[in-house]
């Protein structure tokens, strides 16, 4: 099969080297965790347990009604110490649930269910109450993107193993230690949806993971319409819509969502959890991650229970050059926020956690655009960033809106490039706020 | 926990290595060929013209920064291709201080009054070169020979020249073998002749080979586009022939590829969309035809572009369209919800 792409895009040095072939490391054992209540993209949710319960791995700790909420579970046994703010990945104080570990192993996962011969509703309540979020980054509720309205049919189920970010390796060491259970998520899912092609959208530097991967489908009479697509190595290749494009040669309608071309896309990550909630009945309690950068003189892959404090690793599991740390990112260096310290909890979406050097984060100075053009021909998306920067900066909210501001999928592909080192992504994200400002105002001024 | 020194920005995290003065430098290995030959093809004043308006341009820069306390910007190099190219499409007999004052227009008046390093709406060795056009009409009309001392004996008129004033593109040949730079008169050995630039011009626009040398160069570095060299020099070829003229003769004579490969790929005076860059090439060399055959000059690829550069930002207008474009509904169907 050929190896497929999208337009545009970047190649950033890939530094996965360091940690491509260490096999996930299971950590069991951590004395606390912090889970974070609103680990989702959606409605807020409330903690079900007071200070002072004591929880078992697995139990269900915070939850609401409504469409855009999922469950949070305990991720150790022990007792609840405190409920209180604490800083989250993403750079703000959330409210969070701190557990300090009895020591027990006991758990109280669902009891299993077979995905393959449940009804639809008994598959989504089963991956809404396993707490199942996108694992890429986002996010966003998994049951949600199964229940697509019924004027949009769905015809492909997409597993996203393009795995486009620097350094991350913890999807592919997933797709080598358990195809099997990346197969079985993806045979629930289409089942959920009445679909009979899924594709695995693998970028070429894991080709070699193709065999092992056709293999493990060929060898499950569900593993049925799942095929492995070979996509080329450029990032942004793993985001949702550039994936598509890649895939099926369809366009993401602007405002729109995978399901308006038919496509339903997760992570590898999140089919493997989906596996597990209904082979094992174990919710979304444990997260792989990749911990790597050049200040980190213990590259690994890990698997931690979510809420683990990255600090709480120190020094038993992994070990950190702190004179040299410069830079510290959950998720990877194109999209990852930079955190002001590590003692912040891994969540649901952390693929993982860098700790960069000085030469890795080096930072530049915005020069003057030169007008050379790579950021066009770099955006993804298309946008113009050279043209949506000079409109920003002169204020033109209405140009910047035309030309696509709120199209930009903040990939960072344009920052990279741009031989001035002009923050063009960051600015984007700024015009995004003030070009929703400004319609909420209009809003409220045409409802007066 | 150490949280001091950790850096805050907002993501990406990870930048390329290249740079402004990366660019700047392949601009300047790629003109490297023809300047090198313009040397051997003019000597020793050719270089003196090439060292004055380099370094003119230089100083004016860092003068004109230093004056209007900006940062002095010297080290991104864009003053020395503006300097560099200033020369190249100067005659070699070109007094130093004209070819000074022609550098020190160019970054003055076209660059810096505009803002500096990617705000200028035309080309800076093209304002400077029309200006000293303007100026000293005579000097930088005087063409001599290659490979002789470049007295008044030696002056020779460059084949568009010979054209304009009535001459056939047969004359043209029969000059080169007078001056004993072709060995035959016929037409495959002048248009030979032209590609390897055995001829009267500027110091750098002669040989059409080695700008396609360091055209080649700038594309394998993917530092310039392909469209809008291809789309001027195309047109070139085709209102030429359709215009009466010979189209290969037209192409491969006058300063139409330096000014396509140089000049027309300039980023801050041309479009930044791809098919603004088509419409501008096809513009520059639509106007270049249009003067070579009707107006007073021999030559127009410096108006050609300089025109263009005038309409480049309504060309910045074409943007292609943006992933998953979908047209605005009409009004009527929106208040029909």
């Amino acid at each position: 099969m050929s190896i497929k792409t999208f337009k545009g895009g970047a190649h950033p040095p890939e530094r996965k080297h360091r940690t491509e072939g260490l096999p996930i490391e299971n950590v069991r054992t951590v004395k606390q965790v912090v889970i974070p209540v609103n680990q989702h993209f959606g409605a807020p949710i409330q903690p079900l347990v007071k200070v002072g319960d004591v929880v078992k791995r697995g139990q269900k700790i915070a939850d609401a009604d409504g469409r855009m909420t999922v469950p949070v579970h305990a991720s150790i046994s022990g007792t609840v110490k405190k409920i209180e703010p604490r800083l989250q990945p993403n750079n703000l104080d959330g409210m969070a649930i701190i557990i300090e570990s009895d020591g027990s192993s006991e758990t109280a996962f669902l009891p299993p269910l077979d995905g393959l011969s449940c009804t639809k509703d008994e598959a989504l309540a089963r991956i809404r109450e396993a707490g199942i979020v996108g694992m890429g980054g986002a996010g966003f509720p998994a049951h949600v993107k199964l229940a697509p309205p019924p004027n949009k049919p769905i015809d492909l189920v997409i597993a996203n193993a393009a795995e486009c970010e620097p350094y991350l390796t913890i999807d592919e060491r997933m797709m080598e230690e358990a195809p099997g259970d990346l197969v079985l998520g993806m045979a629930i899912v289409m089942r959920a949806l009445g679909v009979s092609k899924g594709v695995i959208g693998l970028e070429d530097n894991k080709s070699h993971l193709q065999g092992q991967l056709e293999s493990a489908i060929a060898s499950r009479h569900y593993g049925n319409g799942i095929t492995v697509q070979l996509l080329k190595t450029k990032y942004p290749q793993g985001g949702e819509k550039m994936l598509i494009t890649a895939i099926t040669g369809r366009e993401v309608p602007s405002g729109g969502l995978p399901m308006d071309v038919g496509c339903v896309v997760h992570n590898v990550g999140t089919f493997k959890a989906i596996a597990d909630a209904f082979q094992e009945g174990k919710p979304l309690i444990d997260r792989g991650l990749t911990v790597s950068g050049a200040a980190c003189k213990t590259p690994k892959n890990l698997m931690v229970p979510v809420g683990t404090l990255v600090s709480d690793l120190v020094p038993d599991v992994i070990q950190i050059d702190e004179e040299a740390v410069r830079r510290v990112i959950f998720g990877g260096p194109m999209m990852g926020p930079s955190l002001p310290n590590w003692t912040v909890p891994v969540q649901k979406n952390t693929s993982g956690v860098l700790f960069m050097d000085e030469r890795e984060a080096k930072v530049y100075e915005e020069g003057p655009c030169i007008r050379c053009g790579r950021c066009m021909r770099a955006c993804s998306c298309r946008l113009s960033p050279a043209l949506l920067n000079n409109a920003l900066k002169a204020n033109d909210l209405d140009l910047a809106e035309q030309i696509g501001v709120m199209d930009c999928i903040e990939c960072g592909t344009c920052s990279y490039v741009c031989p001035s080192h002009i923050q063009l992504v960051q600015r984007f994200r700024v015009g995004k706020q003030l070009v929703r400002a400004k319609k909420q105002k209009e809003a409220q001024r045409a409802g007066k | 926990m150490p949280a001091n020194n950790l850096l805050l920005s907002s993501s990406p995290s990870s930048y390329t290595r290249g740079d402004v003065r990366k660019i700047m430098l392949a601009v300047i290995i790629a003109l490297m060929p023809s300047t090198v030959y313009g040397v051997v093809l003019f000597g020793v004043p050719a270089l003196g013209v090439i060292l004055v308006s380099v370094f003119s341009a230089v100083a004016a820069e860092a003068l004109f920064r230093l004056a209007t306390k900006q940062d002095p910007r010297i080290g991104d190099l864009s003053a020395v291709v503006t300097g560099l190219l200033v020369a190249l499409i100067s005659p070699p007999s070109l007094p130093l201080w004209m070819a000074a004052l022609g550098a020190v227009a160019a970054v003055i008046f076209a660059k810096e009054f505009f803002g500096g390093l990617g705000a200028n709406p035309f080309n800076p060795a093209l304002i400077g070169r029309a200006i000293l056009v303007m100026s000293f009409p005579a000097a930088m009309t005087t063409w001599h020979a290659p490979f002789g001392a470049l007295t008044d004996a030696t002056t020779m008129a460059t084949p568009l020249n010979v054209v304009k004033l009535g001459g056939s593109v047969a004359d043209v040949g029969a000059g080169f073998v007078e001056r004993g730079l072709a060995s035959a008169a016929d037409y495959n050995s002048m248009l030979w002749t032209l590609f390897v630039g055995n001829r009267a011009g500027c110091i750098g626009e002669s040989s059409i080979l080695l700008i396609l040398v360091g055209f080649a160069f700038l594309l394998a570095l993917r530092v310039v586009q392909i469209v809008t060299p291809l789309a001027m020099v195309g047109t070139t070829f085709l209102l030429s022939w359709l215009l009466g003229m010979d189209p290969v003769f037209g192409v491969l004579s006058g300063g139409v590829v330096f000014g396509a490969v140089f000049m027309a790929t300039d980023y801050a005076s041309t479009p930044v969309t791809p098919l603004g860059k088509l419409i501008f090439g096809v513009g520059a060399g639509a106007i270049t035809t249009i003067i070579r055959r009707f107006g007073g000059f021999p030559e127009g690829v410096t108006y050609g572009i300089l025109i263009m550069n005038a309409i480049a930002p309504f060309l910045d207008k074409l943007r292609v369209k943006k992933y998953g474009f979908v047209p605005p509904a009409k009004p009527a169907k929106e208040a029909g919800k």
